[in-house]
This record gives C-alpha cells, structure tokens and sequence, in this order.
C-alpha cells in the first residue's frame, strides 16, 4: 500500500506546492486561495466557543500532517461493508484523498448521470461543478471548514440530471492509511424530479492508525428530487473526524440521510438540513455506538427555510468504556415558515458506568403556525430487563445484545436499504462487551 | 500496562502550583501542594470544563466554569454542581524529575 500523503503540515510553502501540483482551472484556484487567507485568518476552535464547550481538541497536532499527495493511489482496495447482495449503479474509491476506482455503469451514463471522483470531474463538467461547489458549504465558518475548502482533494461527484430516476444504489469508500489525510468533498446534485441513493463510508486500512478527516459534504436536493444518503463512519480508533455536511431540500422533495458513526478518536460534525422550498421534507438517522475513549459529538440544525417543511430527526446513540457523546440539535423556523412540522429526538443508552452523553436539543422559531417538538432520553440497561429475558434461559451478554438490538430497532425500522440495516446492526452486535 | 512518564522537573512548579501536561494524547493537571505533587484529569466531571485552568485554593481546584471544587490529593468533587470524583494518576519524585503513570481506564 502506498502512502499517498506528505506530512509537511498546513504551511504556506505546503499550500503553494499543493496547488502548484494541481492542474485546476482559474475560478477554482482563486476559491481556494480564499479560503487558505480564511484558514490563516481564522483561530483554532477552542473550549470557550459554545459549539466546541464539551469537545477538547488541544491534543490535535496538525502539524503532523498534511496536503494530500498528486500521486494516484495504488494497491488493494478495501471491502465496504454496505454493499453486500447490492447492485451498484457505480462506485468511487478514495485511499488518502487520492482517487483509487471510479466507474459508472452505463445505463446510467447514458442518462447523462456523472458520478466519479470530483477531482476528475472537475476537468472534464467544470461548468456543473462550478455553478453548485459550495452553494451549501461555507468555507469561513471555523478554521476546519476554511482548511477544508483550500485543501479538499479526491472527494465523490454525483449528479443525475432533471427526471432521471436511478434505482441501483451509488457507493463511495474513502479509505485512510495510517497517518494518512483525508479532505474528501462530497457534492451530490440532483436535478427536478431525480431520484438516487448513495452509500457513502470510511475505513481505515490499519487497525488503531492515527489519521485526520476533514470533509465536505453537499447534497442539493432539487424540486421534488428524492435523495437517499446514508454516511458510515467507521474509522479507526485513532482519527481526528472533523465534518462539515450540509443539504439543501428543494420544494416538495425529500432527503432521508442516515449517519451512522461507529469510529475515530475524536469526531466532531456539523449536519445542517436546509429546508429552501414550500412541502419539502426531511427524514435524518443517527446510529452512534462508541466505546474505548472515543467522544463523539454532533451538531445538527433542521432550518425550515420555507412553508409546510416537515423535518424529523432521530439519533440514538449506545456508549461503552469512558466514552462520551455530544448532541447539540436546534430546530430552527424562520418567520416565514409557517406550517411547519419539526421534530427531533436523542436517546442514549450508558452501558458502562463511565461513559457520559450530553443531550442538548433547542428550538428557535419565529413564525406563529407550528408543530414542533422535542425530546431526549439517557439511561442504562434496565435490569428488569435483563432478569426477565435470563430467567427465559438467555445468558447475561445475551440479554444486553438483545436490548442494544431493541434500543437501535426504532432507528432500523426507519432506515429503508436492507444492506444498510444489516451491515449497521452486525457492526453493532460485534462490538458489544460482556458486562457485569 | 502504563508506565511512569518524566513530564517537569520539581522546580518548574512552585508550590502551591499546577501546570498542565501531556502524556499519550491526554492532559492531566500536575498540581504541586502541601509539599507533595499529585495528578488529576484535566475534566470537570460536571461539565468537561478544563480543572487545569482553574483557581488552586491550598489542595482545592476550583473548575473555571461553574466554580466545582475538587480535591486534587484523591479527585474528590467536594462541592456542588460536580457530584462524582474527577480521575487521579500515580506520582512520584527521582531525583528532581516528576513522573507520572496513567492509571489502567
């Protein structure tokens, strides 16, 4: 396996060569220069920013690594885990940022679907690329997103032009040798009318390598387009995951996105539905289980933009070891949005006694004809529980499996790709301990 | 297993004194009082909030975000909003040189 990243750090010197490697055009260039002046402009996020309060990134060096490398990425490619029994429409594979496969199949080519490495995309559908790369990104929001637009290299493009229809799922991998970088950007574009799945997930190549992901994702969403997105992180237990995503729902369309978040060291993810146009909806899933030191923490925003949006999120989180999670939800309605129906729940379940979850959902709405609710729960196993189904000849571990496949089931049942729910809930079943 | 880490020499803390040190990707609180070094986690066990930035009142920490006091000799939360102990490691002296040994999570 190749090491595709130089770890020089983020320096000027490093910028300059970087973008000295790449044969991009003018408006992209400039793009991201901008956001380098950002990146240098902008202080690193600290405990006494609200949104990073219960999030400590003080041990973070970044300085250990560094711009993805011009050189292809070679060897083996991994196994994803979502695709088993699936006929893909297409698939992309990023190893260190570095585009390693893309192909398309070519029913859908024909349709005039692009799908493929948005490095490569851009040289030949630069005009596609132009008009929507970071129309829901912003690149001056904190010093990860400025880094991330000046940087992003590899990354997924999906586009599938007005009214084309495509059943087979798309999937992405983005895989990290240890120490590597990944800066991946994701822009999913579907036109009015369209239809797609795409099955995005991570992967480290070494067990416990250390490595940073600082990605970008975009899915804009047209009139009555259907997306389904859903987003596997599984990283090792050594990467920093710092994640900027954001959709754009367009009038009467509709999203589900699930995020699913088993790995890496330390997360810390902006997720921003953007409901733009009168009937659109949004379904987001969350599936989180950590153990070890793991903290994950997850800042989410459903921003009913327009009238009659309905939006309803459900995270769920399961927490072993001395590992922490972070849930930071606001449902946010604008004086306009009048019929909205907004919802949003976190349950948590502790498994260990030293594992903590904070659990903070907000509403801030300015119009006056809503439904919007909120809820959260955080507990243990019920003991009851466990002496109920033990008394049923089930031993202990049994037992608890059988509650944490409960507990996830409500969020399962929501999730419609069978491949997804059965790769999640296998994930899941394998990492649980035995408990006393 | 953890072992013992040299983190300062016993003249870079004055006592009473703390400084914040790093050992294998964690931060701990060295604090130096009564005449003896000990080590906290650097985590309020109310909020998260960062102990190593706080106020040192004889072995008292106090956190710098809702003022939880902790007692750094055994981690201790002695005053409200914090209720459970914060995490203490294993010090000791050689010579001029203190180390520390993370305890087993």
């Amino acid at each position: 396996m190749s090491v595709t990243t130089t770890a020089a750090g983020f320096t000027q010197a490093s910028f300059n060569r970087f973008l000295a490697l790449r044969d991009e055009p003018a408006w992209l260039r400039e793009l991201r220069s901008d956001a380098w002046q950002k990146f240098l402009a902008l202080p690193m996020p600290s405990q006494r920013d609200e949104e990073w309060m219960r999030t400590d990134i003080r041990t973070l060096r970044l300085e250990k690594f560094g711009f993805p490398s011009d050189a292809p990425a070679t060897g083996a490619a991994p196994n994803g885990l979502l695709t088993h029994g699936v006929d893909l429409g297409g698939q992309t594979i990023a190893i260190d940022s570095r585009p390693h496969t893309a192909r398309l199949n070519e029913k859908w080519a024909a349709k005039g679907v692009l799908f493929g490495s948005l490095d490569e995309l851009v040289a030949s559908h630069g005009e596609i690329v132009k008009k929507h790369l970071f129309r829901a990104f912003t690149p001056g929001y904190d010093r990860f997103a400025a880094l991330h637009a000046a940087a992003w290299s590899g990354g997924t493009l999906l586009y599938v032009p007005r009214g084309v229809v495509v059943d087979e799922p798309f999937h992405m991998l983005s895989a990290l040798t240890s120490g590597g970088v990944d800066l991946g950007h994701t822009l999913v574009i579907l036109e009015d009318g369209a239809e797609a799945t795409l099955l995005a997930e991570t992967s480290s190549l070494a067990e416990g390598g250390a490595g940073l992901h600082m990605g970008g994702i975009e899915l804009l969403v047209g009139p009555r387009a259907r997306l389904r997105y859903v987003n596997f992180q599984n990283w090792s237990a050594g990467v920093w995951h710092f994640a900027h995503q954001k959709a754009l729902v367009d009038s009467d369309a509709s999203l589900q996105w699930t995020i699913a978040a088993l790995g890496a060291k330390l997360a810390k993810v902006n997720q921003h539905v953007a409901l733009t146009g009168p009937g659109a909806t949004a379904q987001v899933n969350g599936v989180m289980f950590t153990e070890g030191k793991q903290h994950l923490a997850y800042n989410t925003l459903q921003h009913h933009e327009a009238s009659q949006c309905r939006s309803d999120l459900l995270y769920k989180a399961a927490l072993q070891d001395d590992s922490r999670t972070v849930w930071r939800g606001m449902i946010r309605v604008d004086e306009g949005a009048q019929k909205t129906d907004g919802y949003q729940r976190n349950d948590n379940l502790m498994l260990s006694e030293h594992s903590r979850s904070d659990s903070i959902p907000g509403l801030e709405i300015l119009a006056d004809d809503v439904r919007c609710t909120h809820g959260s729960t955080t507990g243990r196993v019920d003991d009851e529980q466990l002496f109920y189904a033990r008394c049923r000849g089930l031993t202990r571990k049994e037992a608890v499996r059988m509650v944490v496949t409960g507990f996830f089931q409500q969020v399962f049942d929501r999730i419609t790709i069978e491949s997804v729910r059965e790769a999640l809930g296998l994930a899941i079943a394998r990492r649980i301990r035995e408990y006393e | 297993m953890s072992e013992f880490h040299a983190v300062a020499k016993v003249s870079d803390v004055p006592d009473p004194g703390k400084m914040l040190v790093e050992i294998d990707d964690q931060l701990v609180v060295l604090v130096h009082c009564d005449g003896a070094f000990y080590a906290i986690d650097d985590v309020c066990t109310h909020d998260g909030g960062p102990l190593g930035e706080g106020e040192l009142v004889g072995c008292t920490l106090a956190c710098p975000r809702h003022g939880a006091k902790f007692d750094v000799k055994t981690g201790a939360a002695l005053t409200m909003p914090a209720t459970k102990p914060t995490g203490t490691h294993e010090v000791k002296v050689e010579g001029d040189t203190i180390l520390i040994k993370l305890r087993e999570s």
